[in-house]
């Protein structure tokens, strides 16, 4: 086989994949630093909170809590979760203006609740849970595409354009802007900083459980599962610079491309320590993230 | 000052005395509490590696386990592989813990507040994965059974008990010295007053390089004793969640660095899972509300304590 066989082979489906995958990242580094730009406060519970919902989505669905159809269990777990972020930023948000380390030291609080409580109801068995999409492949230059791909890609640019969208055009979106900027001139010019924080924290749960309801199939679900997968995107959030919505769209991608070229091409054991190695290298490299060198602005 | 110095003079002089309580224990509880203690010991190290890192570098870390981790494995390895004692891996533990507290430091040295602990975050995740990866030396899932005694003679059980009190003891003598040293004091003004530090010839990244190292080097600690007292050495014990734990346990003990204070963060740390060993999906729904629990009580009992002295005093 030459160089170019292998190429074709290998590196064009190896960073294909790892795109899609990494548009999930993107999804859950979104929300995590719509989160962080507007209160400041890193949400360590995202994933937990995502996985518990996804789990949520199997035991309404599967007939464990009851049977109801794929889509009514989604709304239902949307509710759930729109419902969990409303709670823990009402508890949280008298931490949110005095010190955003102890509120995000206070996430994980509730990261731990809600892993236990997934625990609790659902036990530590791994379940599968799929997509009711329709199965099929072809190939394009070599490339194998299948539906599962398509569907991701799809979900991925319809929710990232709704929310740049919304954050461009409308005024909720000009209002969280104007906190993320600078939070004490937005609440002089009469803007209210806690519904702007929980449109941030409610957007950020539906973002979490579109991404823990597309990771799901490729893998299984596990108490663990999807709270590894938001590890992920904290990485992508960080080498995006953590503060910027365009940079975690890029991020999410890099970090999709590069562990996937890494597990196959050095190690598959040694990918969190390969993750803490970028993590560390652009933080060094882009402070602040990124983008941040090439176009210095941000949305 | 002199008035400050002399009350945390009497308070190292308070914290003798739950030292004797604790010291006589092993001669009126039974063996599994001796060994419950010992464990218990090892881990108040811990949360005062992650307490002296908050109260010394203003940041928070969840990753310790890293350090707790290199401790252990220095003591389990140099005691299987070689038939080491205590004596040489625990001066070896600190210098791993140290020196890898400082080649962590320097890379994350900009890094500040969310971003240094999404970084430690990550730093938590790769320890089990190279426990188990390098386990032509660690002994991967498996893991080390430490058993060469310190002392010969003495019965291992009351050694296991006795070495984590000295540790226990040693490490917070230490730190409440270190409170009291010039380069205390430097640290402390370079997280209070960064400006006037760096005037007085403290740079930031001295000081947090410095913070990261001594703190490395308590976690290792930690890990030793938890060997040692633990008897064995696994990657269970080296879990992200176990790097969580520690942080929660510090928290409980509200960052505390004495004796006592680090004695109830170990405690909630080792006890909990103990008590709730039967039901464990309830141990992290318990520890996350007592995370919060602790956080808001610290957040809301300023504010009753001064609605209730404003009562009286307008009564």
């Amino acid at each position: 086989m030459t160089f170019w066989d292998t190429l074709l082979y290998d590196l064009f489906p190896l960073i294909w994949s790892g795109m899609i995958t990494g548009c999930l990242y993107a999804l859950g580094a979104l929300g995590l630093v719509m989160i962080f730009k507007c209160s400041k406060v890193v949400n360590f519970s995202h994933g937990n909170v995502a996985g518990l919902t996804a789990f949520l989505v199997y035991g309404l669905s599967s007939g464990v809590l009851l049977s109801l159809s794929w889509g009514a269990a989604v709304i239902v777990a949307l509710l759930c979760a729109v419902a969990i972020a409303f709670l823990i930023y009402a508890i949280i948000s008298p931490l949110v203006f005095e010190s955003d380390l102890t509120s995000t030291i206070a996430t994980l609080g509730f990261g731990l609740i809600a892993q236990g409580v997934t625990l609790l109801l659902f036990g530590a068995d791994i379940v599968a849970l799929d997509l009711p999409i329709p199965r099929f492949a072809f190939s394009v230059f070599g490339l194998l595409v299948t539906g599962y791909d398509l569907t991701v890609l799809a979900v991925a640019v319809v929710t990232i354009g709704a929310l740049f969208i919304v954050i461009d055009y409308t005024k909720l979106g000009i209002a969280f802007r104007a906190i993320s900027e600078n939070p004490f001139a937005a609440e002089v010019c009469g803007l209210n900083l806690r519904s702007v924080h929980l449109f941030a924290w409610v957007t950020a749960a539906i973002l979490g459980v579109i991404g823990a309801l597309l990771i799901v199939p490729t893998t299984f679900l596990s108490v663990t599962t999807v709270a590894t997968f938001m590890l992920q995107a904290f990485a992508a959030a960080v080498i995006g610079g953590f503060a910027s919505l365009p940079g975690s769209l890029v991020g999410g991608i890099l970090i999709g491309v590069l562990m996937n070229l890494f597990t196959f091409y050095v190690s598959p054991e040694f990918s969190s320590t390969f993750l803490l190695g970028i993590i560390l290298l652009a933080l060094n490299i882009f402070p602040n993230g990124v983008l941040q060198r090439v176009g210095g602005s941000r949305v | 000052m002199t008035q400050r110095l002399q009350d945390i003079a009497a308070s190292s002089i308070a914290s003798w005395i739950p030292v004797a309580i604790l010291a006589a224990l092993p001669f009126i509880v039974g063996g599994s509490w001796t060994f419950t203690l010992g464990l218990c010991f090892a881990n108040s190290i811990g949360v005062l590696a992650v307490s002296f890192l908050v109260r010394y570098g203003g940041e928070v870390s969840i990753g310790h386990t890293f350090f707790t981790a290199l401790g252990a494995y220095a003591v389990g390895v140099l005691d299987t592989r070689f038939g080491v004692s205590l004596w040489a891996s625990v001066p070896l533990a600190l210098l791993l813990g140290v020196s890898l507290g400082i080649a962590f430091a320097w890379p994350s040295r900009n890094l500040h507040g969310i971003y240094l602990a999404v970084t430690t975050l990550a730093l938590a995740l790769a320890v089990p994965e190279m426990i188990n990866n390098l386990d032509w030396i660690t002994g991967g899932y498996e893991g080390l059974y430490v058993s060469t005694p310190l002392v010969p003679g003495v019965e291992m059980g009351l050694q296991r008990y006795y070495l984590g009190l000295a540790m226990l003891v040693a490490v917070a003598a230490a730190v409440a010295r270190f409170r009291l040293s010039r380069q205390g004091m430097t640290l402390l003004l370079a997280k209070t007053h960064p400006a006037a530090a760096d005037a007085f010839g403290t740079r930031r990244v001295w000081a947090r390089i410095a913070v990261m190292g001594i703190s490395g080097g308590i976690g290792a600690l930690c890990g030793a004793t938890l060997a040692f007292s633990g008897s064995t050495v696994s990657p269970g014990g080296f879990t992200f969640w176990q790097a969580i734990f520690l942080l929660v346990g510090s928290v409980v003990s509200f960052y505390g660095l004495s004796l006592v204070r680090v004695l109830i963060g170990g405690a909630f740390v080792t006890l909990v899972p103990q008590l709730l060993s039967a039901s464990g999906a309830w141990i992290p729904v318990f520890y996350g509300l007592s995370l919060l629990g602790m956080i808001l009580l610290g957040h809301y009992l300023p504010r009753i304590q001064k609605t209730l002295a404003r009562r009286k005093g307008g009564a």
